[in-house]
């Protein structure tokens, strides 16, 4: 039971968190000031303490630093107590024991602090082996250059410990740097203590510089993450320090990690300025769905256009102007660095209205391999009669590569300096000349099977609603199922299934909209719920099980002895199995069963 | 000190991962040594209740230690099997006494006088001396006889071994003796589950009486901040050790050793992986000073004062406090430490504040 500890959101494998104390920490954050050590049984035996409400209490444990040989972990680790207050248990990566303590303690951290795969086999495995919900706490770990990437790998507890060391060896440091304080002849630091001058700045004023900026630090990174953006400044941050930079990128080699806990849409910027990006989960799944699970419905030439930097792009001038020319006689498709291809039905779709890149008009090696790795797989898996790549030069190794693997497709570039030129323009034209027109009902109808295939899997466009009528004006489509209403509906109007959310690009399913995903043979993520009829919310105490492959965001069907509801999850399938509070869904329609 | 029946059974489960773990570490060292050559030997300078002598140190080649051929001490490199076949005959333990008389003649005074002797003679084994399997009667009544003509021997014997029969081979020869044990710590859980050595200080306690009885006295060798103790906790162990040793009847000394990182030991290995750093000098000093009032000499000796492996402060000081140290082990006057300072203290007065068992070494 982590009872005293409650995550409120995630940013990936980052919590923002709160530790439930009289006086309640956010967290990532310090705990100093609340934590009270019940001592290393090394030396001697200690009792259990009787604890209280104002305190971690660090349970009585024998320490195991790096480098305890497993036989000896096993024969000397102190099983921690179950206690009712808030607790912490002292475990070591290589011996970690769930029990039931609010945080865990890794012992053996100074042997993983500064090796990055030595650090990420240590935070999986105590997340492995703890409940989902349970906090992570690193002694002796925190600086301020790489507190935010520590949180980010999952770290929620920290102290001053290593900050104020350093600060009486005369180490300044700041966010991008561990300074000797002796080099520097001016402080570049406007905290309080900096605030004298640089000839009376002594050692002691030295570890409350360290602190403050450590304070701070951490203060970004709870913003970060509440915002849903604490991989935009990681990929930043980890550049100051070379093992930080390996860190994040042994991190993006462990996609089950990161995956589970990255939401499959949220109402966040993302900025995509390092090549790291590409190696984001948010654009690694963007990439897989479109190429496993989306499928193209129009009997029309593919048209591949550059993105442009006004989102969607839709409303940008170009593509204005493209639309102008291409007339519905073509299937539109941007490609984009880091997103890859978005076909016209997805660009509404989460991240591809929310990303801003560096446009230089020169790629890079990594860009374009990626870029034309998925453009590959996306002809792979959709036929299209021809090829007309209306792209600028920079674009055109990207498109050439792809298509060497289909050397049988008709492919024209048309563009003759740069996309929107008349002359551009007249050669789209021309490309498209006698090509018939789809209409506003099959666009409309693709679209929503377009979202439905990347929302919830391949062939779901198809097989979800069957005949469906669509009203309404896009980008606010409503499904409507293509039979009268029957007795609890809205007689003047067709029974609705679901609702395009433009901000997303997502569908939401209406009741009956999820008695149809149930019955469809589209695979379902289900809540079970305990005996009541949840409203607004399923908190994570209510859930008696949930599928592990659920993220944050996903439909979920909300399943009990007395309710059946359709939601939104708010943590991934495990969190809500494993977690002792928190939202884990919430939920747009209910009905009592 | 008895413990009630789970904890022994504790201890022995931790006692059989400790010797397992050891076992292997120690089976990487692949070396044999002539049996006929003293494993070492060296002269300095001692403290002792008689007055300061210079010290003729013997490290006697015995064949290894029986506790590190099942594992043994954890912080302990020396080896289990030191010579072939694992026993020393006695000509050649004698042979290895005459190479350390040659040493001394070669080495002590001035060039071109042989005359000069040192009046301390210490003999250490990888073992015990006074362990008959390792140094038979007749080795050990020769060795006496060797030496009988000097002030002062030092033996070292594990207490089991320590009994007035033995101790009176060398004091009939008017010799004071001293029985040096490796106590390590009067706290029995860190002996064992620490150091991984298995005798009790009540054992300890017997043999200084045993010792005191044949007319000898004891000397207690301490081993300050064994693996998994952090530096507040090592420092309390040994200032708690100390004057636990001062209240034993027999013994007079107490040497208090800050632990090196020896080759194939546990201790290397906890080292490598970033679990362990030797003892700040700064302890060291402080274990000195503040227990330089009990009834009872300290002395402490760092070995490779100053390097990563040693005893070490912040590298601007550890030689002036080294110094301070040695001159304490000869005057005992606490205030050779008042000379010595450096900003240094206030990273190690953080670590003794915040060094936990769960974020050690906080300091490199």
């Amino acid at each position: 039971m982590t009872e005293y500890f409650e995550v409120l959101s995630r940013d990936g494998a980052a919590r923002a968190a709160e530790l439930r104390l009289a006086d309640p920490v956010a967290t990532p954050g310090l705990v100093d000031d609340v934590v009270e050590n019940a001592g290393g049984m090394w030396p001697e035996h200690q009792d259990v303490p009787d604890g209280d409400e104002r305190t971690l209490t660090v349970l009585p444990h024998r320490g195991l630093p790096a480098g305890t040989a497993d036989e000896v972990a096993d024969s000397f680790a102190v099983t921690a107590p179950d206690v009712d207050y808030p607790s912490a248990a002292v475990v070591s990566s290589n011996h970690v024991e769930a029990s039931g303590a609010d945080a865990y303690v890794l012992s053996d951290v100074q042997g993983f602090l500064g090796h990055a795969r030595g650090f990420k086999d240590a935070i999986l495995s105590v997340k492995d082996a703890v409940p989902e919900d349970a906090a992570v706490y690193l002694s002796g770990a925190a600086t301020p250059r790489n507190v935010a990437v520590l949180a980010y790998a999952g770290v929620d507890l920290f102290d001053t410990d290593r900050a104020v060391a350093l600060g009486t060896q005369g180490r300044y440091l700041t966010t991008d740097e561990n300074h000797f304080l002796d080099d520097l002849d001016e402080l570049p630091c406007a905290c309080e203590a900096c605030r004298q001058p640089r000839e009376e700045f002594d050692r002691q004023d030295c570890v409350d510089h360290n602190v403050a900026v450590l304070e701070a630090e951490l203060a970004r990174v709870r913003r970060r993450i509440r915002d849903g953006r604490l991989r935009d400044y990681v990929e930043g941050q980890a550049r100051q320090d070379q093992w930080l930079t390996a860190l994040v990128r042994e991190l993006d080699q462990e996609w089950g990690y990161l995956e589970a806990r990255t939401p499959v849409y949220r109402n966040a910027h993302m900025d995509a300025t390092t090549e790291d990006t590409l190696n984001r989960v948010e654009i690694q799944r963007f990439a897989q769905r479109v190429t496993e699970r989306y499928e193209n419905r129009f009997d029309a030439p593919l048209v591949l256009v550059p993105c442009s930097a006004t989102k969607p792009y839709s409303d940008s001038q170009s593509h204005y102007q493209f639309r102008e020319v291409i007339r519905y006689r073509a299937h539109l498709a941007s490609i984009t660095s880091p997103i890859g291809v978005v076909p016209q039905e997805l660009e509404l779709t989460y991240p591809a209205q929310h990303y801003d890149t560096v446009v230089t008009g020169e790629w890079t090696a990594g860009e374009v391999e990626f870029v034309a790795e998925v453009l590959r797989r996306y002809l792979d898996a959709n036929d299209y009669p021809r090829v007309v790549a209306h792209v600028p030069d920079d674009y055109r190794p990207i498109v050439e590569r792809a298509l060497e693997a289909h050397p049988d497709l008709d492919v024209e570039f048309t563009v003759a300096d740069h996309p929107t030129t008349d002359e551009s323009l007249a050669n789209l034209a021309a490309a498209l000349e006698g090509e018939s027109a789809y209409g506003k009902r099959e666009r409309q109808r693709n679209t929503v099977r377009a979202l439905a295939d990347y929302q919830f899997g391949a062939g779901a466009g198809d097989d979800l609603f069957g005949d469906f009528q669509v009203t309404s004006r896009y980008p606010k489509l409503q499904i409507r199922a293509d039979e009268p209403p029957t007795a609890g509906d809205d007689q003047n109007a067709a029974p609705q299934l679901a609702t395009m959310v433009p901000n997303y690009g997502t569908l939401s399913f209406t009741l009956r909209g999820a008695r149809r995903w149930l019955e469809s043979d589209v695979p379902t993520k289900r809540v079970q719920i305990d005996a009541f009829v949840p409203h607004g919310s399923v908190l994570a105490p209510g859930v008696v099980d949930a599928d592990s492959d659920i993220r944050e965001g996903d439909e979920v069907v909300v399943e009990g002895p007395k309710a059946f509801a359709i939601g939104r999850a708010q943590m991934h399938g495990d969190a809500m199995v494993e977690s002792t509070r928190g939202e884990a869904c919430s939920v747009r329609h209910v009905e009592e069963t | 000190m008895s413990e009630p029946s789970p904890e022994v059974y504790e201890r022995g489960r931790g006692m059989d991962a400790h010797n397992e773990v050891m076992r292997g570490i120690r089976a990487q060292k692949d070396a044999t040594y002539d049996p006929h050559e003293p494993t070492r030997v060296w002269l300095d300078e001692d403290n002792t209740p008689g007055g300061v002598y210079d010290s003729l140190t013997i490290i006697l080649n015995t064949g290894g230690c029986r506790w590190a051929r099942a594992g043994g001490c954890t912080m302990c490199g020396y080896v289990a099997e030191s010579v072939e076949g694992g026993s020393v005959a006695h000509d050649a333990l004698m042979d290895q006494i005459d190479v350390c008389l040659d040493h001394e003649r070669e080495n002590l005074g001035e060039p071109g006088e042989d005359d000069e002797q040192a009046g301390l003679i210490k003999i250490y084994t990888s073992g015990s001396f006074l362990d008959e399997r390792e140094v038979g009667a007749q080795t050990r009544q020769a060795i006496a006889e060797t030496f009988g003509d000097r002030e002062r021997i030092v033996v070292e014997s594990l207490p089991d071994f320590v009994d007035a029969e033995k101790v009176q081979d060398f004091t009939q020869h008017g010799l004071d003796v001293d029985v040096a044990v490796g106590l390590e710590t009067a706290t029995d859980r860190v002996r064992h589950d620490c150091v991984n050595k298995y005798f009790d200080f009540a054992d300890f306690e017997d043999a200084a009486m045993a010792a005191k009885e044949a007319g000898a006295g004891v000397k207690a060798y301490l081993l300050m901040k064994p693996p998994f103790l952090t530096e507040p906790e090592a420092l309390a162990d040994m200032k708690a050790s100390v004057r636990k040793c001062a209240d034993v009847e027999g013994c007079h000394t107490v040497s208090m050793n800050p632990c090196n990182v020896q080759r194939y030991t546990m201790v290397d290995e906890l080292y490598f992986r970033g679990g362990y750093r030797p003892p700040w000098l700064w302890s060291v000093a402080d274990v000195l000073e503040s227990t330089a009032d009990e009834d009872v000499i300290v002395v402490s000796d760092p070995v490779g004062h100053g390097s990563e492996r040693g005893p070490h402060n912040c590298g601007e000081c550890d030689d002036n406090v080294q110094t301070a140290i040695k001159d304490f082990d000869l005057r005992q006057d606490p205030s050779v430490f008042e000379q010595v300072s450096c900003e240094c203290e206030a990273t190690w007065e953080t670590v003794l504040e915040r060094e936990t068992e769960y974020n050690a070494p906080l300091v490199d």
